[in-house]
């Protein structure tokens, strides 16, 4: 996933939050005095101004332990910024809105977006700016919320209407995206490698290589099956007071030493792991 | 020519510019003695730090960590000026209150009548009681 991706799921939450609550007049986010999303209405320039009267306020913050939250309570409405997962996410209101029905969507529904991107690809962008380029149309993700839902059935028309508009800018940023496309094939999510506990037995003779573990052949086989076609070289061992290590395996070769739920050793790895025989440790698979 | 004396509480220090043409109004000074009376009230809560109280033409500061006036100063001014722009920006109209909320503590600032306050206080004091009793 690229950074325009990111922008436009988090730009479409924006956008998403004004419709269910059109008292919000104005929304963006950014981070490190970047834009990283902003809605439709609101001028660059104004956020940009925002941006550095809010960031003259955080550098001389150290006072109060740093910033978390600026609520700027006018005559006429209210200004928020509030810090969300190393975010900041301004909010302007009408002073009719409810303040507690805001805050709540927003700080719910902005950290569950940023969530699920971070599902979707763990590596937050850090260092690029967030381009809102539009994209091609993505369907809105049915966010836990109904009230998204709902809400994306209201804006049907006017995405129908953006989505024209993303076709004419998309041909214009072409090769570009081009350049994405293998980042956006996302590969699908692997599970948790499974945690294995066994119990250590001691190998040792001429030809055994003394950084290979031997693990029962059932384990092997789950662990294949769960990441079909990953190649799995290497497990990570621990033991009970912690300590780990990495190392190849094979599967036991002796049939009675199968099914009993051993790991078998070389004495070196024991030695790594300050180790011995019958004690428990943990193994778990490494998928690269 | 500029006085200190110590007022009210033992750590506060008001500071007075005393200087004719920056001489304050009678309301404004009604105005201002109200609020610092106020102020000494809030300060009593255990989860109030401390205060400042600006005018025009007097100061006064009541502070946990005296050492620290000069950074809760140049804080509170700043929150104040960059609120204002906020404001103006967005069409606010006038500041009523600003709420900064920081790791460890939290300020409340505002402008009552060219009076500039800022209350620093713990995260789990009510803000939102505090900016009642200090409102007119």
């Amino acid at each position: 996933m690229n950074n325009e991706v990111y922008s436009f799921a988090l730009k479409s939450t924006l956008q998403e939050i004004q419709n269910i609550c059109p008292d919000v007049s104005n929304t963006f986010i950014f981070q490190d005095e970047k834009i990283l999303a902003q809605d439709e209405t609101t001028p660059e320039k104004t956020i940009n101004q925002t941006i550095d009267a809010f960031t003259a306020i955080t550098e001389k913050a150290d006072i109060i332990g740093g910033m978390n939250n600026l609520t700027i309570q006018g005559t006429n409405g209210r200004a928020n910024i509030a810090c969300i997962n190393n975010f900041y996410l301004a909010t302007i209101s009408s002073k009719e809105a409810d303040e507690k029905y805001v805050n709540t969507l927003t700080r719910i529904l902005i950290p569950t977006v940023i969530r699920l991107l971070e599902k979707i690809h763990p590596a937050l962008p850090g260092d690029e700016t967030l381009t809102p380029v539009y994209h091609e149309p993505i369907e809105p993700e049915p966010v836990e919320d109904e009230v998204a839902e709902d809400a994306a059935d209201q804006t049907e028309d006017q995405q129908e209407e953006e989505s024209d508009q993303f076709v004419e800018e998309t041909a214009t940023t072409k090769d570009e995206e081009e350049q994405f496309e293998p980042e956006i094939d996302t590969e699908p999510l692997l599970p948790e490698p499974p945690v294995t506990q066994l119990i250590v037995e001691n190998i040792g003779g001429l030809l055994v290589a003394s950084d290979t573990v031997r693990i029962d052949n059932e384990v092997i086989i789950q662990w294949n099956e769960l990441y079909g076609d990953k190649k799995i070289n290497e497990v990570t061992i621990e033991t009970l007071s912690g300590k780990t290590t990495r190392c190849k395996f094979k599967q036991i070769k002796k049939s009675k030493d199968t099914g009993k739920g051993i790991i078998k050793m070389p004495e070196k790895i024991q030695l790594t792991l300050e180790t011995s025989e019958g004690a428990l440790v943990t193994v778990k698979p490494v998928i690269e | 020519m500029v006085k200190k004396k110590r007022s009210q509480q033992e750590n506060s220090t008001t500071v007075i510019v005393d200087d004719d043409e920056l001489s304050a109004a009678p309301e404004e000074d009604e105005a201002y003695t109200d609020l610092s009376n106020k102020l000494a009230e809030i300060r009593k809560d255990k989860d109030v730090i401390g205060y400042i109280l600006r005018s025009a033409t007097s100061a006064t500061i009541d502070l946990k960590e005296p050492e620290k006036i000069v950074e809760y100063a140049i804080f509170s001014s700043q929150v104040l000026d960059s609120s204002r722009e906020i404001a103006d920006l967005y069409e606010l109209d006038d500041v009523k209150s600003v709420l900064v909320e920081g790791k460890e503590t939290k300020a409340l600032c505002m402008d009552i009548n060219g009076n500039k306050i800022s209350i620093f206080m713990e995260k789990t004091a009510d803000h939102a009681d505090i900016l009642k009793r200090i409102s007119p």
